[in-house]
């Protein structure tokens, strides 16, 4: 069993292709070079807020907030200047329902006479009491490298295995010396999911408790309100799942739902309509028959930026029979609908924000490339990423818009955003400066650099080996998805053996407390190597690469 | 030529049809000439049937072609109503909520399924309407949902019979028990266990309507004496069964049990009560004629548990005869779509005529639930949801060429498209077509309470 967690973790191997340079050296990361709370872009190119472009501008901030921009403002002697010549500045990204760097609560032991059809809620994954807050590790790696990817703000799910796990909080992608929380108990998580092997076990329990806690969310606010006018009435026992779901009722914070699928957005709709509650639909990824109920209910929106994976570019192997054609085309279609479907909504005039859920960092601006691709303009894509989310999240007053008074949170691009060529310069986070512009270390004469793909128990996994000669001796490093979280890392490559044929070397994956052997060998014929991937006491799996002619490291 | 670019219009509106339905779509259409069965008022030969707006209009000879109407030539074909499943899990996402012996406040309208392939092949074979009930897993299941089969809507609420009254599904026997006395240590663990629950469900149902009532009753004076009772949907369900407004279909075997369920329905003053399986239904007839709505039994399909092994193929035909309003199910996503097969066998095992046998499919279980005045028979004023077959639908031999539902064609085998998927995944090139699929059944989504020794002892579907 453990062996094949294993096996799958070390399974999700994937590198940066779009973003080499933030895999190597930077000075100041960390935004640590700071010497005052007073900077100024000088001479940029903003975009204030999306479809809006001002050319030769300065942009003053002060302790984290914007105090003013355009072509002459006075700018304080203490100001430390950031060159912006030919670089545009963006408002800083924010990201809605995501849920990296939160931990899962600890959940009550089941007591030895356990009836599993009336169990405690925080048993049954209803606990809308506890707070992401509590649950989240403020300067976790993983959001360090959404930050380098632009995101400044995000809302934070808790996580849980039910259909409650709780409020969510918004974050600021800022300084580690900082508190970063921007505001807890921001919107109450509801998600189509059960703890499995308790009351509610499937959507059909799960919809039924949904409506029972709402009704009672009420008669315990009337109980409430009755005992303190009345106070010979029997008390009012405290309930924390009650009092968590008062300002739902209230309208006080909306239910965000997360979705996967249309019949879960049907769900959600339902549920809004039967309670009367502010909703926010999170995870969209289809239904675009479902978008004029949206618009006429004002719903607000989260799209997924985990699009489908491509299956067409390699038409797939095996025998074809006669419906073969017409039913790769069918799935052609249903796949280019989904990418289309940003695109969509935007048409339809539904203002719609992006949830970085699921998603693996490389595919982030890769799938906003494809929806733009696929109908989406870079103007709804831009807004999605800033305005719209802020709107989403209300937090317009401070978040969204480069604009006196909003939080000093941008992103300085080398070219206009969503390009082939576009890579983040610097990001402004809470008026911290974070500098990714370094340039990668060069890399050596002779340095080799293979893509490889590996098939392990019937997953793909990709990532590079680098290999440097010293004194005939060949090392380096191979990178691979991180089994434990969602990052890229690498391990050293030990005992290379390289000839003009053959290629071999062996590296350590660190799995928990276990250690992985692996061993690759195999042949190379020109630029391309194939071969065999051996995890000791897994297991062989096959493995191909392809040896890039140009290193794309800069 | 022509007749290329006409077929092509057609397919277009065909499409357009099946592809707006943001509201129900009724329809018109003139069945010219066909062998109507009416199910109610016999067989009547070279008859024309007018549907307007999706209800059946006129019934009569050389009826006058209506002007704009679409006109199907049906000479020597045969015309049924379209056909009922009493007892189906078709189109659901999920089947049981087995987490408690009690499941009252559960929906089956929350987990409708409009993507399942399955509701084409049903109309395939002629059946427009079927029962999605909750599995067997609890002694009192989920609240069933009727389903009207209009394929090709995305919206699943587009399914639902709206007219329908609402129904509830009981379960006896070794199902409940297995699952919470045997998997989870719980009532009930015996027959008279599964008693128990049903009236202590019933019971706890009194106290909480009394609570609600005194509760209610105190509001009108400025100051409450009493604080609020706790809702609960569960027991507001059973208190709307004591009240009559749900029909209980009660999946059951056993004579002594189906009797014991009578006896307490009797004992809340319950008489809408239709009673699923009840093989030994043929021991307790003359009392499911007088005390019930009736059975709704398979034709030939016994032996898969011990419960479930005094069975006889002449069942349909022995509560007939004893007056029962008796119907056939299928249980099944295959059964459901050759109902018309298993309605024959009992004129092989029992002798029933034409029209008995046919009622089991079509009026009988309309009765069943309680959708008799609109659908179950060919008569003026009633939906038209009608099957058009080749031959006589009780002849082996016979093969359904239309279906329509409210008067609109969502069958027509002349048009029948190889992939009939409404929804398709964008990840899967080749997605897996099943011949076979997995049997939707009362026992599905249960499977997590057993392992091993006891999913091989009852690995069975009913």
């Amino acid at each position: 069993m453990r062996a094949n967690n294993l096996l799958s973790s070390i399974s999700f191997i994937y590198l940066c292709f779009l973003f080499p340079a933030f895999l190597f050296g930077q000075s100041d990361r960390n935004g640590d070079r700071r010497v005052t709370g007073t900077y100024y872009i000088s001479n940029a190119t903003l975009i204030p807020y999306p479809g809006k472009i001002l050319t030769g501008q300065q942009l003053l901030f002060e302790n984290g907030v914007i105090k003013a921009l355009g072509k002459n403002i006075d700018i304080p002697a203490e100001a430390q200047e950031i060159k912006g010549d030919s670089l545009l500045v963006y408002p800083g990204f924010i990201d809605v329902a995501n849920k990296t760097g939160m931990v899962e609560p600890t959940i009550p032991e089941k007591p030895d006479d356990f009836d599993p059809s009336e169990p405690l809620p925080e048993i049954a994954g209803i606990h809308p009491h506890f707070s992401a807050v509590d649950h989240y590790q403020e300067n976790n790696p993983h959001d360090q490298e959404w930050r380098k990817l632009g995101f400044t703000i995000a809302q934070k799910l808790p996580k849980g295995k039910g259909m409650l796990p709780g409020s969510s909080a918004l974050v600021i992608y800022g300084h580690e010396s900082r508190n970063n929380i921007l505001s807890e108990n921001q919107s109450l998580y509801f998600k189509f999911s059960t703890v499995g092997g308790v009351y509610p076990n499937t959507n059909l329990g799960v919809m039924a408790k949904w409506r029972d806690l709402m009704q009672n969310a009420r008669l315990y606010e009337t109980h409430g309100e009755m005992y303190s006018a009345q106070s010979s009435l029997r008390r009012r026992e405290n309930n924390p799942v009650m009092d968590a779901l008062i300002p739902v009722i209230n309208k006080e914070i909306p239910v965000i739902i997360e979705t996967s699928g249309e019949l879960d957005i049907r769900r959600a709709i339902k549920m809004q309509e039967e309670n009367n509650f502010d909703l926010i639909i999170t995870g969209i990824n289809e239904g675009d028959g479902l978008l004029p109920i949206l618009k006429e209910k004002k719903t607000s929106a989260v799209l997924t930026l985990d699009l489908p994976d491509d299956k067409f570019s390699d038409p797939p192997e095996g025998e074809k029979g006669p419906d073969f054609e017409k039913r790769v085309e069918r799935a052609k279609n249903a796949y280019f609908k989904s990418l289309s479907l940003a695109g969509e909504y935007e048409k339809a005039g539904i203002p719609f924000g992006f949830t970085t859920k699921h998603l693996s960092r490389t595919d982030f601006i890769k799938n906003i490339r494809l929806m733009i691709a696929n109908g989406l303009s870079e103007k709804g894509a831009l807004a999605a990423l800033t305005v719209n989310a802020a709107e989403i999240l209300q937090i317009s007053a401070i978040a969204g818009t480069l604009s006196e008074g909003k939080m000093a949170n941008m992103v300085l691009m080398s070219d206009t955003l969503f390009s082939e060529e576009a890579k983040v310069v610097m990001v402004i986070s809470d008026g911290y400066l974070f500098d990714y512009s370094e340039k990668a270390e060069k890399i050596k004469d002779g340095a080799r650099v293979w893509e490889y793909e590996a098939e392990t128990e019937g997953r793909k996994s990709k990532g590079k080996w680098k290999f440097t000669k010293e004194d005939d001796n060949w090392s380096g490093t191979v990178s691979y998805d991180d089994p434990q979280t969602e990052g890229v890392k690498t391990s050293p490559i030990k005992n290379a053996v390289i000839t003009e044929k053959s290629l071999a070397f062996t590296f350590s994956v660190e799995v928990g407390e276990n250690t992985l052997e692996v061993k690759v060998s195999g042949e190379v014929t020109g630029e391309k190597f194939s071969g065999n991937m051996e995890i000791k006491g897994y297991g062989n799996y096959p493995v191909k690469a392809k040896r890039l002619e140009k290193p794309e490291i800069k | 030529m022509r007749t290329k670019l006409i077929l092509s219009v057609i397919g277009t509106f065909w499409f357009i049809v099946v592809s707006q339905a943001q509201e129900i779509s009724k329809g018109d259409v003139f069945i010219k000439n066909a062998h109507v069965i009416t199910i109610t008022n016999g067989l009547l030969e070279h008859t024309d049937v007018l549907v307007e707006n999706g209800i059946i209009s006129k019934i009569g000879s050389g009826l006058k072609e209506p002007k704009g109407v679409p006109v199907v030539d049906a000479s020597g074909q045969f015309l049924m109503p379209g056909i009922i499943d009493a007892h189906s899990h078709l189109a659901l996402e999920v089947i049981n909520e087995a987490s408690s012996p009690i499941t009252a406040e559960v929906k089956m309208e929350d987990v409708i399924d409009p993507f399942d392939v399955g509701i084409y092949r049903a109309l395939a074979g002629g059946t427009t309407v079927s029962h999605a009930m909750h599995g067997s897993a609890n002694a009192i299941g989920g609240q069933n949902i009727t389903l009207k089969h209009r394929y090709g809507t995305r919206d699943p609420d587009q399914l639902i019979m709206e007219e329908a009254p609402r129904t509830i599904k009981f379960a006896l026997g070794e199902n409940p028990i297995r699952v919470h006395g045997r998997g989870k240590n719980l009532q009930p663990r015996s027959r008279m266990g599964v008693e128990a629950v049903i009236r202590n469900g019933f019971e706890e149902a009194l106290q909480y309507k009394a609570a609600w009532e005194d509760w209610n009753a105190s509001e009108k004076g400025k100051e409450k004496p009493q604080i609020p009772p706790v809702y609960n949907s569960r027991l507001e369900t059973l208190v709307d069964i004591l009240e009559g407004e749900i029909i209980i279909h009660c999946h059951s075997y056993r004579a002594d049990e189906i009797y014991m369920l009578i006896k307490v329905c009797q004992a809340y003053g319950i008489d809408k009560i239709v009673f699923s399986h009840v093989n030994e239904g043929f021991k307790v007839a003359p009392e499911l004629a007088k005390y019930t709505m009736g059975a709704s039994v398979f034709a030939d399909w016994w032996a898969y548990k011990f419960e479930v092994y005094y069975s006889t193929a002449y069942n349909a035909a022995i509560l007939t005869k004893n007056g029962v309003v008796t119907s056939i199910n299928s249980d099944s996503d295959e059964l459901i779509r050759h109902l018309y097969h298993e309605a024959a066998k009992t004129q092989r095992y029992g002798g029933l005529t034409d029209d008995e046998a046919l009622a089991l499919i079509t009026i009988n279980p309309a009765k069943q639930l309680g959708i008799d005045k609109l659908v179950g028979s060919i008569e003026v004023g009633k939906q038209a949801d009608l099957v058009l077959f080749d031959k006589h639908p009780l002849s082996i031999y016979a093969i359904p060429q239309m279906t329509w539902v409210d008067g609109v064609k969502y069958f027509d085998r002349e048009k029948d498209a190889s992939d009939q998927r409404l929804k398709v995944d964008p990840e899967e090139t080749l997605e897996p077509i099943f011949l076979h699929t997995e049997h939707h059944n009362c026992m599905r989504d249960v499977d997590f309470y057993f392992t091993g020794f006891g999913r091989n002892l009852f690995g069975h579907s009913h």
